[in-house]
């Protein structure tokens, strides 16, 4: 055998090594490339669920709000015509008003609880402060109060822009074991060429992908 | 159109050239050694520049992609909003028009009393008058109570500006509608983005898939002789051609 011919085969030995490392390099990249955009796939899931659960939550204490401002407002409505009786000078309506007191009324506050019983909501002309009665049960599920599915949307979109840069270098991997390809097929007079315009890809991929990854780890805190 | 009309055919004048001497039989074999390798670089730019296409288009797709699925998140999330809002629309409403019935009930009430407590006084049914009377009061009593309530009444932008006027309904249904129509306008928005969008990442796939085909006809340009190999190259390029102008009608639609 010649020297060349040695030369050749050995040349076709460190390119095979090189197609070898590339592509589990670029196997590695594309796993990566494809977990990424699950997890953003995962925390669009998780903003979507949350903001189910809050808007339920949200909806069911619109649903006891409106429950006692109703009962309030009948109380209010109903106390008004017992004092009307009992101011009208008339001895009949005098003792039904007491047994409305005695026996209506107590019934229908029990309904109105807390808004239409805790002072804290009393407004001075008489009505309800329905905007602080939503606030407070709001505050009565603070798990409910403490999703943010705008968060996880964010999260989310930082995930898709990783997904982005990181299917960029993902490419140029799989690029460069395209021209390693050609390197180890194509003829003697083109090899050295194509291998360095490969191995060139390979380390622009390889760099891209690092730097990627390492800013968006840094832009999450530390998160994977 | 034969070549004697446009006049660039052969002159009947002109002598005949006599037809060219077969290559001598013993320099035949030597010509296609020497032309394997013929525009086998042209290929191998050919397929370079097929790859950076690839790369380029593979990277729309994966960003149409994301922006379809950011889009279908958006219309999802707003559809969930748009139904608390009409939720609570609804039972806000409810509870405004309720009120707003309770005072004209009441306030009818009062009136037909009123107006009954007279007639009795007319017939001297004072007794009669003076319990139509009391009812008239009580009526009137939770009349104004309810109207206390109400936001038809305390809203300045739904009062009625004298007494012989009405609330203005209109207005009301109108501004309660206002966050769940917009709500609605974002959720139809971000439906139809995500209608865009998709088509866009499936229409770059098929791109990708003619790109392909250009590989594989570079490939085979590769092996053959090199007359079948400029046919080759030149199918290749046809199939660029088009991958790259459909590419460019989905980027610009």
């Amino acid at each position: 055998m010649s020297d060349e011919n040695k030369q050749t085969n050995r040349l076709e030995l460190v390119i095979a090594f090189l197609i070898a490392i590339v592509s589990l390099t670029t196997a590695l990249a594309a796993w990566r490339t494809n977990a990424v955009g699950s997890k953003a796939g995962d925390a669009t899931r998780q903003g979507l669920i949350d903001t189910v659960k809050k808007q339920a939550s949200t909806n069911e204490d619109w649903r006891r709000l409106y429950e006692e401002a109703g009962y309030s407002q009948s109380y209010a409505v109903t106390l008004a015509g017992v004092e009307a009786m009992e101011t009208s000078g008339d001895p009949v309506a005098a003792v039904q008003a007491a047994n409305l007191r005695k026996y209506l009324l107590p019934g229908i506050i029990v309904l109105t609880d807390p808004l239409g019983t805790d002072p804290h909501y009393l407004l001075d002309n008489g009505t309800y402060d329905l905007e602080k009665r939503f606030a407070d049960l709001q505050a009565e599920a603070p798990d409910m109060l403490a999703l943010d599915p705008q968060a996880s949307f964010k999260l989310a979109e930082q995930y898709s822009s990783e997904q982005r840069w990181l299917m960029l270098g993902t490419i140029l991997l799989a690029l460069s074991l395209f021209w390693l390809a050609l390197s180890e097929v194509g003829g003697s007079g083109l090899r050295l060429g194509t291998l360095g315009i490969g191995v060139v890809i390979y380390l622009i991929g390889l760099a891209w992908f690092f730097i990627v990854e390492v800013l968006f780890i840094f832009l999450r805190g530390g998160a994977l | 159109m034969n070549e004697t009309m446009v006049g660039q055919g052969k002159q009947p004048s002109e002598p005949t050239p006599p037809p060219a001497a077969p290559p001598p039989a013993a320099q035949a074999p030597s010509k296609p050694l020497l032309n394997t390798e013929r525009w086998k670089a042209m290929i191998i730019i050919l397929t370079m520049i097929n790859t950076i296409l690839v790369a380029i288009i593979a990277g729309l797709q994966t960003d149409a992609n994301i922006r379809a699925n950011d889009a279908n998140r958006d219309s999802q999330y707003y559809a969930v909003l748009t139904s608390g809002e009409l939720h609570r629309i609804g039972l806000q409403t409810n509870y405004d028009m309720n009120t707003f019935a309770r005072i004209l009930d009441n306030g009818q009430r009062s009136l037909v009393m009123g107006l009954t407590s007279l007639e009795q006084l007319q017939k001297g049914d004072e007794a009669g008058a003076a319990l139509s009377s009391l009812q008239e009061k009580v009526a009137q009593a939770q009349s104004d109570a309810a109207t206390k309530f109400s936001i038809f009444y305390q809203n300045p932008r739904y009062a009625p500006k004298s007494s012989e006027e009405q609330p203005d309904l209109q207005k009301y249904l109108d501004d309660s509608n206002v966050k769940a129509l917009e709500l609605l306008a974002s959720q139809n928005a971000a439906a139809d983005a995500y209608k865009i969008w998709s088509g866009k990442s499936d229409s770059y796939v098929a791109v990708l898939t003619i790109l392909a085909i250009a590989f594989f006809l570079f490939g085979i340009a590769q092996s053959v002789n090199p007359r079948l190999r400029l046919l080759f190259a030149g199918f290749g390029i046809l199939v660029i051609m088009l991958g790259v102008g459909w590419a460019l009608v989905i980027l610009i639609g």
